[in-house]
């Protein structure tokens, strides 16, 4: 059984706000996935949920002057209904696509698995790679932020608890931009044993790299940016030798947990090929 | 890697054409569970009924120094309030005495409910019968509770050393067996060389879908009323002890279960029933939740196996020598019965003339141990299929070649002496399993690809000193129907389907005229339990019985009627008549008329024996156990990925004889779903605890296969029709399992070169064992 | 507490809960339980129903986020006598043992073929991939997909009378803001 609560339904993203700063000690809820899972084993009792499921502020995706806007309600399944995504940001799908399961999928949204911070979210490392930012809401007003900045540490963000997560924001890359998302774990669908990386690279028409992100998750206390790996890639041809460094930088960035040392090299071996892959122009 | 083998011919068989038995019918069963009419255990509710909760220890070793319900009880809305006080005495009968010739060993029965000492985590304390769960799950907070450590031990090698704390005693010996077959010492020099291999295997969760859930209520003859989800209607008997009734005021109605593997055939929610409702005197019902079906129901053996295994450059073994280990967790359950099917199957199924095995199991402070698919026979496969590859790669000969030259044929004894009477048909199963792989894919420099086997041999029928019976009734109703009533649980794997199938094709009427009551012990024929892969045998043989002399009835009437001899009578589409001429016929309603009008009977009561014998030698280990075996082979292609340690299965097909398959569907369907559970049990399934605390409390932790993680199995089904069971049938539920994860593990070590001992074999192992290699080249 | 309406399987119901209510319990509670408990924290996939013809995990929506919404659960889609094609293809093909993942499976099954009546083996594994089967290995369930979308298409010529769950059921009593339903580009500006 679920603790005692109170649930309130606010009609719109400004009373939801509100009640948020009304009430200490309560919290949003959407989807619910990791919520009603940390309320029923205790982790977490927020004394009031503020029901942000239906609030349709939250739930677009939108393009505007070269930014891709996307609510924070937006579900992890529209990811892969979505052609917006599907032309711009194939990354998204790509994650969407290994993100639990479809029933999960339909459920959970982008803003509650940003919040929620596990060290083994799926959204953080793909969001990484692509720059993106958060908006957090209060009654004072918005802060934005970039997502690097957001995540913390495991279970860990910058949002205040008078905040809501509204949305994420980042540049649609350029056509040129390819990348690629990959998740591993002892169980194809599972938080455990589980490693993500997320790389894309941006290839010139000489061949060179002229930008590239590389992310890790699972692999740390939160999502994290391998920019020595960025750095390695930048200006060369992403020969096998560039990638090879670029995939040891990042696992050595990574900082897995005592007994999981060897997390190291699956995320070596997931970045090579991911890189690898990339060069040779296979994923968009 | 194994070489490509072509399939061996089958020995001829002449099984006769059947017209029910043989085809993949639907089950009676399916359409309910389909449209999900079906009620299970937690889908029954009465009027006035209460809501029943358990308070389990936090502490895997301790003294209850206090226990207070007053606030609990305090609390409006609770019913009923029952301690390790209330209950005094009662137990949960786990330690059958006599089975290794050692007197009953005090005190190592479970309590219903602890009263001095808790000696697992999610051990029951207490129990609240209250108007709501909310309530009552309140009441259980609200219970106060003080623990005082006591010293605890977490591994069985530890306890049987001197000084590691007693659970029971005199010591922490639970059980113990060995076999002496031939002389080993001999076999051992007559070697050319001596292979040795240890291997280890954890605690494993049964993970059925539906958590353990029942309702029970006193009638108005004052029978306590246990509507419960049970591999084991019998347990009527062990409840009646307990509560200190006669044991014809006990009755279980069985409901379809939502998955067993031998977690349900151990006493769970329906002793906690019976006590609430005969205080309360309400209905009452006890759901558990999945953590409490991880935490507080039974798991599968941890072993530790070694192998010692003599052999001839040719492969030929000359000598065995096996030591077990078993962990029995905190209570022995069914620990003593799991070792000796561990230890009676230990050699594998082969041919071996000098054996000593030695084994023991010893008591943690962990979650307890029991029947679990396989039921120690997995575990044994897991010792005997390794090493059979680690002495194949010793000697540089074929895995299927090493093991061609040593198994066992028909005739030949086990290493206990049994006599295997059926067909064996182990090479024409391990050729068809290898086969179905067709050819390996590739290997690239990181991206290993391995092959392996495992063949394996796998009791079905119970330990025949228990001298097992089954009983079915079956009846004609007067329209030409047919009425069973047996009290076999169904568990999932058809096991009231066959019988049904058994009697249409007997009486000579479709399946869809067969009506089964089943699972109830005050009203339904007892027919023991739905564990030992024993159903299909015993109630098969029992229902066939039954439906024959109904038979036989029918025959000499209607031959009568029609002025024929029987021998020329036959039975099919709801007719009586002379084959192969439907004019001289006589519908089956019209000859059930004649037949009750004059006092014939229409129905008859049939028991079936298993074979009655006597034990082991306790010595040599020497005797018979079971009634027979089931032979078979699994096959495996791994992709093994030296970069990330994941296993992709690439393929995987598993080849059994089962005698006679009464509907190849549901036996496809264990099949493919038991080798699924064996290859979970290979590369993802652990059940952990960590200073007897639980690490994997639920599906978040514990990993089991999704529809993403394995391709089908391709499934090969073979009939010798030389079974025990009806109709030539063997037994198919456990043995369909044990092959699977030797497979896995023999695939792997093909893949990677070097083997790793212990399961699961997870990414972290994989790329440990490979640094470990690298290591070693560098120095 | 708080009163919610939902309609569940066509029928209209009007029930108070209290927030912590799932609603897995409150379906339940209702006599809906062919809808399944298997784990409580959306692993199992045992208690999926189509929520507004999404199929979801009811024990992680709380009743009162599902207040005004259409409900699908395995019972409403066909019965005994008039069992859906997709129940009778599970029945057919060997698809169910124990059957306790049946209802799941069976809805998450439609929810499938409802947007892809012509799925891949693997389209159908990964729609099943959050619905968890400890008897079959799932290799007769896929088979039972696949013979559903069969005999699915082949009635498509002969249709039968509207089913629960098909887009027959009465609209809801007031239009739904559900989150999820994402506007294109553009919109809502």
């Amino acid at each position: 059984m679920l603790p005692v609560f109170e649930l309130l339904k606010p009609a719109s993203l400004e009373e939801a706000i509100e009640m948020l700063s009304e009430h200490p000690d309560s919290m949003p809820i959407s989807g619910g996935t990791n919520l009603v899972v940390d309320m029923r084993s205790g982790k977490l009792s927020p004394k009031t949920l503020i029901d942000i499921s239906q609030l349709g502020e939250l739930c677009c995706i939108h393009e505007r002057e070269g930014i891709l806007e996307i609510g924070a309600g937006v579900r992890i399944a529209d990811f892969l209904e979505d052609p917006m995504i599907a032309r711009d940001v194939p990354i998204l799908a790509e994650m969407a696509r290994s993100f639990a399961n479809t029933l999960i999928r339909n459920r959970a949204t982008v803003g509650g698995n940003l919040v929620n911070a596990a060290p083994c979210s799926d959204t953080a490392p793909a969001l990484l790679v692509l720059d993106a930012e958060v908006d957090l809401q209060s009654m004072v007003g918005t802060r934005r932020m970039p997502l690097a900045e957001f995540l913390v540490g495991a279970f860990q963000t910058r949002r205040q608890a008078n905040e809501i997560l509204t949305g994420v924001r980042l540049p649609i890359p350029p056509k040129e931009v390819r990348t690629a998302f990959e998740k591993m774990g002892l169980r194809k669908i599972s938080c455990m044993a589980k490693v993500d990386v997320a790389v894309s690279v941006h290839v010139g028409e000489d061949g060179g790299v002229t930008n590239a992100r590389v992310a890790v998750g699972a692999a740390s206390a939160a999502a994290l940016r391998v920019v020595p790996a960025e750095d390695a890639l930048v200006g060369s041809s992403l020969c096998a030798e560039t990638i090879g460094r670029a995939a040891n930088l990042a696992a050595e960035a990574a900082e897995p947990r005592a007994g999981s040392e060897y997390k190291r090299q699956v995320v070596r071996g997931m970045a090579r090929r991911l890189l690898t892959s990339l060069a040779e122009g296979g994923r968009a | 890697m194994i070489k490509r083998v072509d399939p061996k011919p089958l020995p001829e068989t002449k099984l006769p054409e059947l017209k029910q038995v043989g085809k993949p019918l639907r089950r009676v069963d399916a359409l309910g569970k389909a449209v999900g009419a079906t009620v299970y255990a937690a889908d029954y509710s009465m009027p006035n009924m209460l809501h029943a909760k358990v308070l389990r220890s936090t502490r895997p070793s301790a003294r209850i120094a206090k226990l207070d319900v007053a606030q609990a009880r305090a609390l409006p809305g609770v019913a009923c309030i029952l301690t390790g006080e209330d209950v005094r005495g009662a137990k949960l009968n786990t330690d059958l005495p006599g089975q290794t010739g050692r007197e009953a060993r005090s005190g190592s029965d479970a309590p219903v409910l602890a009263l001095d000492v808790v000696r697992y985590v999610g051990e029951p304390i207490a129990l609240v019968a209250a108007e709501t769960v909310e309530i009552a799950e309140e009441a259980v907070r609200r219970i106060q509770i003080d623990y005082e450590d006591l010293p605890a031990v977490f591994d069985p090698a530890t306890a049987l050393e001197p000084g590691a704390p007693v659970l029971f005693e005199p010591d922490n010996e639970v059980s113990r067996y060995k076999i002496r077959k031939g002389d080993v010492e001999a076999g051992m020099a007559e070697a050319d060389i001596v292979v040795e291999g240890t291997y280890k295997m954890p605690f494993v969760e049964h993970a059925y879908l539906e958590p353990d859930a029942g309702v029970a209520w006193v009638d108005e003859q004052g029978v306590i009323n246990i509507r419960v989800c049970t591999q084991v209607v019998e347990h009527f008997r062990s409840i009646a002890r307990a509560l200190d009734v006669p044991q014809n005021k006990i009755r279980i109605r069985g409901t379809m279960v939502g998955g067993g593997f031998g977690s349900k055939e151990d006493i769970t929610v329906e002793i906690f029933l019976a006590f609430l409702a005969r205080e309360t005197g309400r209905p009452v019902k006890l759901v558990y939740t999945r953590e409490e079906a991880f935490s507080a129901t039974s798991k599968r053996h941890p072993f530790t196996i070694k192998h010692t295994t003599g052999v001839k450059k040719n492969g030929r073994i000359t000598a065995l020598q096996v030591e077990m280990l078993a962990d029995s967790g905190a209570y022995p359950y069914l620990t003593p019965y799991v070792l000796l099917y561990a230890t009676g199957m230990a050699a594998g199924p082969y041919r071996i003339d000098n054996v000593q095995i030695d084994s023991v199991a010893a008591p943690t402070n962990q979650t307890f141990t029991s029947a679990f698919r396989g039921f120690g026979g997995p575990q044994a496969a897991l010792g005997y299929e390794q090493q059979m590859d680690e002495i194949a790669k010793a000697l540089d000969l074929d895995p299927f070649e090493v093991r061609r030259v040593n198994y066992l044929k028909t005739d030949d004894t086990t290493c206990t002496g049994q006599t295997v009477t059926s067909a064996v048909w182990s090479e024409e199963c391990a050729t068809r399993a290898l086969h179905a792989l067709g050819e390996p894919a590739p290997s690239t420099p990181t991206r290993k690809i391995g092959r392996g086997m495992a063949s394996y041999f796998q009791s079905y029928g119970r330990i025949t000193w228990f001298h097992d019976t089954s009983r079915a009734w079956v009846g004609v109703e007067q329209d030409g129907t047919v009425q069973l009533r047996c009290g076999v649980p169904d568990i999932g794997a058809g096991q009231s389907n066959s019988i049904c199938q058994i009697a249409a094709e007997i009486l000579g009427v479709p399946l869809e005229r067969v009506t089964i009551y089943a699972t109830d012990s005050a009203v339904t024929p007892l027919a023991g339990t739905s564990t030992a892969t024993r159903q299909l045998y015993m109630s098969g043989n029992a229902v066939t019985k039954a439906a024959t002399a109904v038979r036989d009835r029918l025959v000499a009437r209607a031959a009568q009627h029609l002025g024929v001899e029987e021998a020329t009578i036959d039975l099919g589409d709801s007719r009586v008549g002379v084959k192969g001429n439907p004019s001289q016929s006589i519908a089956l309603k019209d000859l059930a008329h004649l037949c009750a009008a004059e006092g014939i009977e229409l129905s008859e009561l049939a028991q079936f024996n298993a074979p009655f014998n006597e034990g082991l030698d306790p010595e040599t280990g020497q005797g018979d156990i079971w009634p027979d075996f089931t032979f078979g082979t699994a096959a495996v292609d791994v992709a093994v990925d030296t970069e990330t340690g994941q296993i992709e299965i690439l393929k995987c097909a598993a080849c059994h004889d089962v005698g006679r398959a009464i509907n190849p569907a549901a036996v496809h369907g264990q099949i493919a779903g038991g080798t699924h559970q064996g290859l979970g049990y290979a590369v993802m399934e652990d059940f952990i605890l960590d200073e007897g605390q639980i690490k994997t409390p639920s599906f978040a932790e514990y990993l089991i296969p999704t529809a993403v993680d394995f391709p089908s199995t391709e499934v090969i089904i073979l009939e010798s029709g030389t079974g025990v069971g009806p109709f030539g049938a063997k037994g198919i539920g456990e043995p369909a399992l044990t092959p699977a994860a030797p497979a896995v593990a023999n695939a792997v070590a093909d893949a990677i070169g070097l083997r790793i001992n212990e399961l699961p074999l997870t990414p972290k192992r994989i790329l440990d064992a490979l640094a470990g290699v690298s290591e070693e080249e560098g120095e | 507490m708080r009163e919610i309406r939902l309609n569940v399987n066509g029928r209209a119901h009007e029930l108070r809960v209290s927030a912590n209510m799932t609603l897995l319990t409150a379906l339940r509670d209702l006599g809906y339980t062919d809808v399944k408990n298997g784990c409580e924290i959306g692993e199992c996939g045992a208690c999926a129903v189509l929520l507004n013809r999404r199929v979801v995990n009811s024990c992680m929506v709380l009743a009162a986020q599902a207040d005004g919404a259409t409900v699908v659960t395995n019972a409403g889609l066909g019965t005994m006598k008039d069992p859906h094609p997709i129940q009778e293809a599970f029945a057919d093909a060997g698809a169910v043992q124990c059957g306790f993942c049946t209802p799941g499976m069976v809805i998450s099954t439609k929810a499938l073929l409802d947007r892809n009546p012509d799925p891949t083996e693997e389209e159908i594994r990964d729609a099943l991939s959050g619905n968890l089967c400890r008897c079959t290995g799932y290799g007769q369930i896929v088979s039972a997909v696949q013979l559903a979308a069969e005999r699915l298409k082949r009635s498509i010529s002969s249709p039968a009378s509207p089913r629960c769950g098909d887009g027959h059921e009465p609209a809801p009593a007031e239009p739904l803001r559900v989150s999820g339903e994402v506007p294109r580009g553009g919109e809502g500006e």
